[in-house]
């Protein structure tokens, strides 16, 4: 039984031990006899732990707990209850708790800052102390908020503890990320509280497709009956924010004029947006060929040419270009549908739009794309894939002039970009088509990663999956989910439970690139706390705000 | 214990000189007179002693320290009335103690009580050690009971146990759970005591659970 607290120097700020190492292995985890007098129902899965080994401390994470007998007897005749004395000499010695834990870091004992945690490539011997973790354990693995070099983004808190879960945002933002829960775990929360870590810190400019316009400016807060508003990008951020809309009057009926209004003509549409189309739209194989002869011969003016077509003369066009009659109808009477968008235009008249958005991101300008009431995944799949296409062209140029001339000045900013319902152009077959498929597989090398937010990952492309550098996630209870959120990160088996054991609000698991090790985190309340810690303008007095509005302002324009 | 109680309740008696509450009145001399008993035989592992008084033993159960340098600490597990003749045993007379201590006390004087202790420890400078004592008790060493402070400081922690469960001579559960009564008397009732005891008992008994929670129960009752 663990009695002692250890010897005079092992023995600073820990927590109480909850129990000893009993047996385990390197690969399969280890198990801790629980301390009769703490309680099971205490150990929670997600729960962060300390293992005082001889030499080192492991950090680990609790993962399963279960409940134990010496003998049968016990449990056939189980005392009664009344019988409190008996169910308390038993606890513990006939009837025990096994808690299961991962070690995920470990550390030498009495190690220096710089010789920080390591991988786990030890276990601790027999009858080693567990012990909780406390706010300098967890301060040593995630870091804290408030470096100097603004490397660290307190995400939340660990279960039960009172103290910072930091994510490392140079390491976020140089891969690709995921964003993953069923519908209703905080999802939009999650990415909200990422894209404030990135924007604030100004770790990455930020490109936003906001398929419900959740990001720019206010959002409703589910809770419970009531629903309240909490405040946007936009409003956080001020200038550094633009609100791009597909659909300026609903933006506008939300109280904020778009700083530019999206517009799209025939022109700047290619067949390889339409390609990735193929589902929503219902369109053949075939069909994309067809679409690929009007391109050889009207060239960009294809969609044009082709949809000022009547029905009647589809076919005789077919015959002209030496297509399959029946396909070229059909892919006629599908794309007129996108006639029917109201931001589809014959041309565009102040610029494009796709230049208007690069401009911005070169000024570091974050750029949140609404799409007000144009919330069909026609048109989001349509419209996102233009942009980012385009996006993707100017970056590999941006990037490859950066590698030709080697000019800090040339080096282009890192940009993420974040996509809803990532899975409908990330599934096995649009990944291949759409170019975040490539983005998610090889920009990490010309400055752009994703921010993919999904509430049903197994639908993504392993190959994408494997791609991605950290994982958020909330709660999901699909087998096939679980095991592709897991994918590609090593030493999951206890993570699984914890996964399906978190809390439906608030909570979320964290793992990959950006963290240390995975852990589940209580998410910071986005609040007026939050607010002010991410310099929201609003509440400031009138002076200052106006002092910081310049400032910002020469920062991103220049002085004049 | 309870034997000592009702002994003391008795009201004089024309004869009352014969009985030992009255005896110990007289001789005035309560300190010398406060033991229970004195050693009559004795062995590193159990000893004999002879009650001062008849049926005055010390209970069933109940910690004895028997003066020494180093004083020997038992619990009796055994108590005994016999007659003084080896030959001869005392007749049913049909009547009761007070007839009988009226009209024939010189009965009484041909019985002697006796008990047997386990020993279990000594006290080495006034601390316990649950280790049995290098040298027995000598014979015609008086016997004491131990006061409650004593039985706490000796009953701290557990191995006492272990040498009750390993006795083979008496029936070692009984024993147990007069001794358990009685220690737990000392430590107040304290509910966290009999549950750290009864965690050792689960270990030292093992497999078997019916065993402890009989024991367990009828301690706690």
């Amino acid at each position: 039984m663990a009695k002692s607290k250890g010897d005079g120097a092992t023995a600073k700020t820990r927590g109480e031990a909850i129990g000893v190492i009993t047996k385990g292995s390197l690969v399969e985890g280890l198990e801790m006899k629980l301390d009769s007098a703490q309680n099971v129902e205490d150990m929670k899965a997600g729960k962060f732990v300390v293992i005082e080994g001889d030499k080192n401390d492991f950090f680990s994470m609790v993962t399963d707990m279960r409940l134990d007998a010496k003998n049968q007897e016990v449990l056939l005749h189980p005392p009664g209850r009344e019988d409190d004395i008996l169910r308390k000499v038993l606890a513990g010695t006939s009837t025990y708790n096994i808690v299961s834990l991962r070690p995920m870091l470990m550390m030498p004992k009495g190690a220096v800052d710089d010789d920080g945690p390591r991988p786990v490539k030890a276990i601790p011997s027999h009858f080693s102390e567990v012990q909780e973790a406390m706010e300098h354990d967890v301060a040593k693995i995630f870091g804290k908020e408030g470096d100097p070099e603004g490397r660290y983004f307190s995400i939340g808190n660990p279960l039960d503890m009172d103290t910072q879960v930091c994510l490392d945002m140079i390491r976020f933002a140089e891969r690709s990320n995921g964003i993953f829960g069923k519908t209703g775990t905080g999802k939009s929360f999650l990415t909200r509280l990422a894209l404030c870590g990135l924007i604030h810190y100004d770790k990455a400019v930020n490109l936003i497709f906001d398929m419900h316009n959740e990001y720019g400016f206010k959002a409703m807060k589910e809770n419970g009956s009531s629903s309240t508003f909490v405040k946007g990008l936009k409003q956080l951020f001020g200038e550094r924010v633009a609100i791009f809309s597909l659909d300026p009057q609903s933006t506008r009926a939300r109280g904020v004029q778009a700083d530019h209004e999206v517009y799209i003509s025939y022109d700047q549409i290619t067949v390889e947006d339409i390609a990735p189309l193929q589902d929503e739209l219902r369109l053949n194989p075939t069909a994309v060929e067809s679409a690929y002869l009007v391109y050889a011969i009207y060239k960009e003016r294809w969609l044009r040419t082709l949809l000022a077509l009547e029905g009647p003369d589809v076919e005789e066009f077919a015959r002209e270009i030496g297509a399959h009659a029946g396909s070229l109808v059909a892919l006629h009477r599908k794309l007129k549908r996108l006639e029917n968008f109201p931001f589809m235009v014959s041309k565009v008249t102040d610029g494009d739009v796709v230049d208007r958005i690069m401009e911005y991101l070169d000024k570091g300008i974050n750029v949140v794309l609404e799409f007000g009431q144009q919330t069909s995944m026609l048109c989001y799949l349509l419209v996102a894939n233009i942009i980012a296409r385009r996006i993707h062209e100017m970056y590999v140029k941006k990037s490859e002039r950066f590698y030709a001339t080697q000019r800090t000045e040339d080096q282009p900013r890192q940009l993420m970009i974040t996509i809803e319902e990532a899975h409908k152009f990330l599934n096995p077959t649009a990944a291949k088509q759409t170019i975040f498929g490539t983005i998610a597989r090889e920009m990490r090398k010309y400055y752009v990663s994703l921010l993919v937010v999904d509430q049903r990952p197994s639908s993504i492309d392993d190959e994408v999956l494997s791609q991605i550098g950290t994982r958020i996630t909330a709660l999901l209870n699909d087998e096939k989910d679980i095991q592709a959120v897991l994918t590609g990160v090593s030493g999951t088996e206890g993570l699984r439970s914890v996964l399906a054991s978190l809390d439906s609000k608030q909570q979320a698991l964290i793992l990959g690139h950006a963290v240390p090790m995975p852990v589940v985190v209580k998410t910071r309340d986005y609040d007026t706390q939050f607010y002010k810690d991410m310099g929201c303008l609003d509440d400031l007095p009138e002076a200052e705000r106006k002092a910081k509005i310049d400032k910002g302002t020469v920062a991103l324009y220049g002085d004049n | 214990m309870t034997r000592v109680e009702n002994v003391k309740e008795r009201k004089p008696s024309p004869l009352s000189r014969f009985m030992p509450d009255e005896m110990a009145k007289r001789d005035g001399a309560g300190a010398e007179r406060t033991y229970v008993g004195e050693v009559v035989e004795s062995s590193t592992t159990e000893l004999i002693a002879e009650a001062r008084e008849l049926h005055g033993g010390p209970s069933f159960g109940e910690f004895i320290r028997i003066e020494a340098d180093l004083p020997v600490l038992g619990i009796i597990f055994n108590v005994f009335t016999h007659s003084i003749e080896p030959n001869r045993r005392p007749t049913a007379y049909g009547k009761t103690e007070e007839e009988l201590r009226l009209e024939q006390p010189q009965i009484f004087e041909l019985l002697r009580t006796e008990f047997q202790a386990l020993i279990i420890g000594y006290l080495d400078g006034g601390a316990p050690v649950q280790i049995l004592p290098p040298q027995p008790a000598r014979i015609h060493s008086f016997v004491h009971l131990c006061t409650d402070e004593e039985v706490r400081a000796f009953t701290g922690n557990d191995d006492y146990l272990r040498r009750i469960l390993n006795t083979s001579k008496v029936p070692t559960d009984e024993l147990l759970i007069a001794v358990l009564r009685h220690t737990l008397r000392a430590h107040k009732h304290s509910r966290d005591y009999l549950v750290r005891m009864g965690k050792e008992l689960s270990r030292l008994m093992g497999d078997d659970y019916d065993r402890l929670s009989s024991v367990i129960r009828r301690v706690a009752n």
